[in-house]
């Protein structure tokens, strides 16, 4: 945020002062929990989550966080304590990643439809096997299709803040969905960097009055039945169900306004902001960009300075509203450039490229002109995207945007490191 | 539902023929020794005496057949009263009646019956061998019947199926401030749940997965505590998300002490979804997975004993019941609700399944008692605070054959499967024997 917007957005709401410290990206989630007051957390342990669900344990057992803390015996209960916390008021929150986050996927599935707006951390790991408990977007973008909100990370702050906003975003009445705050393993996760604090009586007046079970509920004052057979395979069976899915890709569409909502609330009433969908990064007079998810970014951000001080014209687009995929906010910046390099560190086996370059086609498809393109695969299982790396990148999309046809596979950055 | 009332009760093995409460019934009503003159009749000579005595029918067919109206059943006492100023010496009564229980007194030129003395029967104190009982039967029931029926009626269960039984009977018992589980299997496929918008229960229910049902309810009942509200969290579950894919999260909770009543409704199997093979099915049953065949004599394994498990997780009560034994469910089912104010509360009961197991609708107690009186199943209660106990000791089990035999799924069974099972028998009573010899060291 620039310091003009800045003090156009104190001029209503002064934040108070914040206390700063230095934190790890688990240890900023922790306290991004703490600050949004659960009423419950369930946790189970698995690399690189683990300091994260060891600070809440020490936050609550501490005194400083009032919240019950479920030890469940595994990552698929871990989930659904949360659900029936949730269907009884509570507002809850997890964290796990990797093979935890595949363990848990029966309750995870069916989080979305039952419309309980549980929050979620990713504390993104690569996919098994081959055996890896290092840093990866595999996990997470193994499940993108599965109905939860999806938003990545560049930095400890952004962790913190985006932790809070998350509660807002899944409990707002158009969307009520569960939410994944995804931020990177290893680099994310056990990075120190220096945190700002928000005051809780100002996040206590961001988040306003709890209110998550009004739409479904197990309770005695309100007996229902919950998630009864839609029998039959014609008819009111189908109906109901078709019914229930749209509501949950409306739930989803309405999800890119409200995120932009939360985030102009979070920088009017805390002092900071973040690009709430899709962040532009030297686009404007850019003849070329680079597509970057999560801590990769800032790497890219110097790259990209260097680059520019050596006269090419690129910038950056960085996605952090992964799911929704912000069609419309993607296409006003793709419109402006004529090459385009994607940064996946994930795969999407079926096509043989990275899954953010999968989706950007779709995007690129409806923008109606063609722009050359190409997937770069990086930074799997904990390997480093590095400034050099970031390099290849916009040389081979420079070499793109003069003309060299774009290569069918993806450019694997680590493969000779 | 009906009321159960006070009874006299027989029992011919303590029975010797002596004839002391005929004595005592005719001093009572006639003031003679005139024993042909009691209202209770012994027949027999040396053994296997039979009772002639009015049952105060809940549909007596005396009172049915009196033309004059002579016969009433009293709605508060159950006693069927004769009223002589109305009676028209037909003696029609005394052929509706198939118990002997009203008959031609010719002293007196009238019929007589039994009217239990006002509630304190002459006869049953004379007896010198306890062979008379005046009892309350199904007392339970008349509490029970007063409580709220919290499913709907009708529900869709197979023909003869004792889950409506046990789930009707199990809410009314936990009432309306309970949030129900009910994971896949034949207790939402009866409709408790319900579809495309119907449900079949009153209180708050919900379909867990077959996998989360504890840890669901787990949280559930957590946030309720949070905010200072008494509900009981109650599951219904088969044995098969219950012992297969749902014993993780089960452990788990009851590892936590998460404070719920889990009730497992043990059909030995799959049954809802076809009668597939589930761990609780027993060596040598047949099952559509374990099919018998060429090369295929039913499940080649021992069921996994679910509630013995149970007992090593130290949960705050643990027990096994039989819908044969409703009294004795019913205590449990007391004592289960209690500890899971506080605690994890395991109640196992045994379902025999008619269209699983393969045998007639009308027998499903008959087969549940079998399985009891067999050993094959054994009634028993655990708390850490007394260790486990019998509740229903069978001391002269009849030969596992009298069970076996009842149903279609062992009918193929070899002979040398048949001495497995009776061995299998004898040694799980010897080891809860065993446990319960320890009962007071934990």
């Amino acid at each position: 945020m620039t310091t003009e917007t800045l003090e156009k957005a104190v001029a209503t709401e002064v934040p108070r002062k914040q206390k700063v410290i230095l934190a790890e990206g688990n240890e900023a989630a922790a306290l991004g929990v703490a600050l949004a007051r659960p009423d419950m957390v369930s946790v189970y342990p698995i690399t690189p989550q683990s300091s994260l669900v060891e600070h809440l344990a020490k936050l609550i057992a501490d005194g400083r966080m009032d919240a019950d803390i479920v030890d469940a015996e595994g990552e698929h209960s871990v989930l659904s304590v949360l659900q029936g916390g949730a269907l009884a008021g509570a507002r809850t929150y997890t964290a796990t990643c990797g093979p935890g986050l595949a363990f848990m996927f029966e309750p995870y599935f069916r989080t979305p439809g039952m419309r309980l707006p549980i929050v979620l951390t990713i504390v993104t790991r690569d996919g098994i096997t081959p055996q890896s408990v290092w840093g990866g977007h595999q996990d997470a973008m193994t499940v993108r299709e599965a109905g939860w909100i999806q938003v990545y990370c560049e930095n400890v702050q952004e962790v913190l803040d985006t932790t809070v906003m998350a509660f807002k975003i899944a409990e707002h009445h158009d969307v009520m969905l569960p939410v994944n705050v995804c931020l990177d393993g290893n680099y994310l996760s056990y990075g120190a960097s220096r945190v700002e604090l928000p005051d809780q009586a100002d996040v206590d007046a961001f988040m306003g009055e709890k209110d998550v079970n009004w739409h479904v509920a197990l309770d005695p004052l309100r007996p229902m039945a919950v998630d009864p057979l839609t029998g039959g395979t014609t008819g009111k069976g189908p109906q109901t169900f078709v019914r229930y899915r749209k509501g949950q890709c409306r739930g989803m569409q309405n999800a890119l306004s409200v995120i932009e909502e939360v985030h102009a609330d979070w920088a009017k009433r805390i002092g900071r902001s973040f690009a709430p969908l899709v962040e532009e990064y030297r686009l404007d007079d850019a003849e070329f960009a680079i597509m970057t998810l999560g801590s990769m970014t800032g790497a890219a951000k110097d790259a990209i300075d260097e680059a520019r001080d050596a006269g090419k014209k690129v910038g950056l687009i960085k996605i952090k509203t992964f799911s929704p995929f912000p069609v419309e906010a993607l296409k006003k910046s793709l419109a402006k450039v004529r090459a385009l390099g994607v940064i996946d560190r994930s795969v999407a086996f079926r096509w043989n490229c990275g899954p953010m370059y999968q989706e950007t086609l779709g995007v690129l498809y409806r923008l109606g002109r063609h722009i050359p393109s190409m997937s770069f695969i990086g930074g799997l299982a904990g390997a480093d995207i590095t400034i050099p790396h970031v390099h290849r990148v916009i040389a081979d999309t420079e070499a793109l945007l003069n003309g060299a046809t774009a290569p069918t596979e993806p450019v694997w950055l680590n493969e000779k490191d | 539902m009906g009321r159960a009332y006070s009874t006299i009760a027989f029992d011919p093995a303590k029975c010797d023929g002596c004839g002391d409460c005929m004595t005592a019934c005719a001093q009572a009503k006639t003031g003679t020794d005139d024993v042909a003159r009691s209202r209770i009749q012994i027949y027999g000579r040396e053994k296997d005496f039979e009772l002639a005595l009015c049952r105060q029918c809940a549909d007596p067919k005396c009172v049915t057949v009196c033309p004059a109206g002579a016969l009433n059943k009293d709605g508060t006492t159950g006693v069927i009263g004769w009223d002589a100023s109305k009676c028209v010496d037909c003696l029609l009564c005394t052929v509706g009646c198939a118990y002997a229980g009203i008959a031609l007194d010719e002293t007196a030129g009238h019929v007589s019956k039994c009217d239990t003395c006002d509630g304190n029967p002459a006869c049953v104190p004379a007896c010198p061998h306890g062979a008379l009982k005046y009892i309350t039967t199904a007392n339970i029931y008349n509490e029970v019947g007063d409580w709220e029926d919290l499913f709907a009626p009708g529900l869709a269960g197979c023909q003869g199926c004792n889950t409506e039984l046990l789930m009707r009977h199990t809410l009314r018992r936990v009432g309306p401030d309970t949030v129900l589980a009910t994971p896949p299997g034949c207790v939402p496929g009866m409709g408790s749940v319900g579809f495309n918008g119907t449900t079949g229960t009153k209180i708050p229910v919900f379909h867990p997965l077959l996998t989360n049902t504890a840890a669901m309810l787990a949280g559930i009942k957590r946030q309720y505590k949070r905010v200072g509200r008494e509900v009981q969290a109650l599951a219904i579950a088969g044995d098969g998300g219950a012992s297969d894919v749902g014993f993780q999260s089960l452990s788990g909770a009851a590892e936590r002490g998460e404070q719920m009543l889990f009730m497992v409704v043990d059909n030995e199997g799959y049954m809802n979804t076809g009668m597939q093979r589930s761990s609780c099915t027993p060596y040598g049953a047949w099952t559509s997975t374990t099919p018998v065949g060429e090369t295929s004599r039913g499940k080649t394994q021992d069921a996994k004993n679910l509630p013995l498990i149970m007992v090593n997780h130290r949960c705050a009560y643990v027990a096994t019941a039989s819908t044969a034994y409703m009294e004795d469910l019913y205590e449990k089912l007391d004592k289960a609700i209690l500890a899971s104010k506080t605690g994890f509360a395991y109640l196992h009961v045994y379902s025999p399944c008619t269209t699983g197991w393969r045998f007639p609708s009308n027998l499903n107690m008959e087969v549940a008692r079998k399985a009891v009186e067999t050993n094959f199943v054994m009634l028993w209660e655990y708390t850490p605070q007394e260790g486990l106990h019998f509740t229903k000791s069978v001391d002269n089990p009849l030969p596992v054959t009298e069970y076996l035999k009842a149903m279609g799924r062992f009918r193929h069974l070899a002979p040398e499967q048949v001495e497995h099972i009776q061995k299998k028998v004898v040694e799980n009573q010897k080891f809860v024997e065993r446990m319960t010899e320890h009962a007071h060291v934990g």
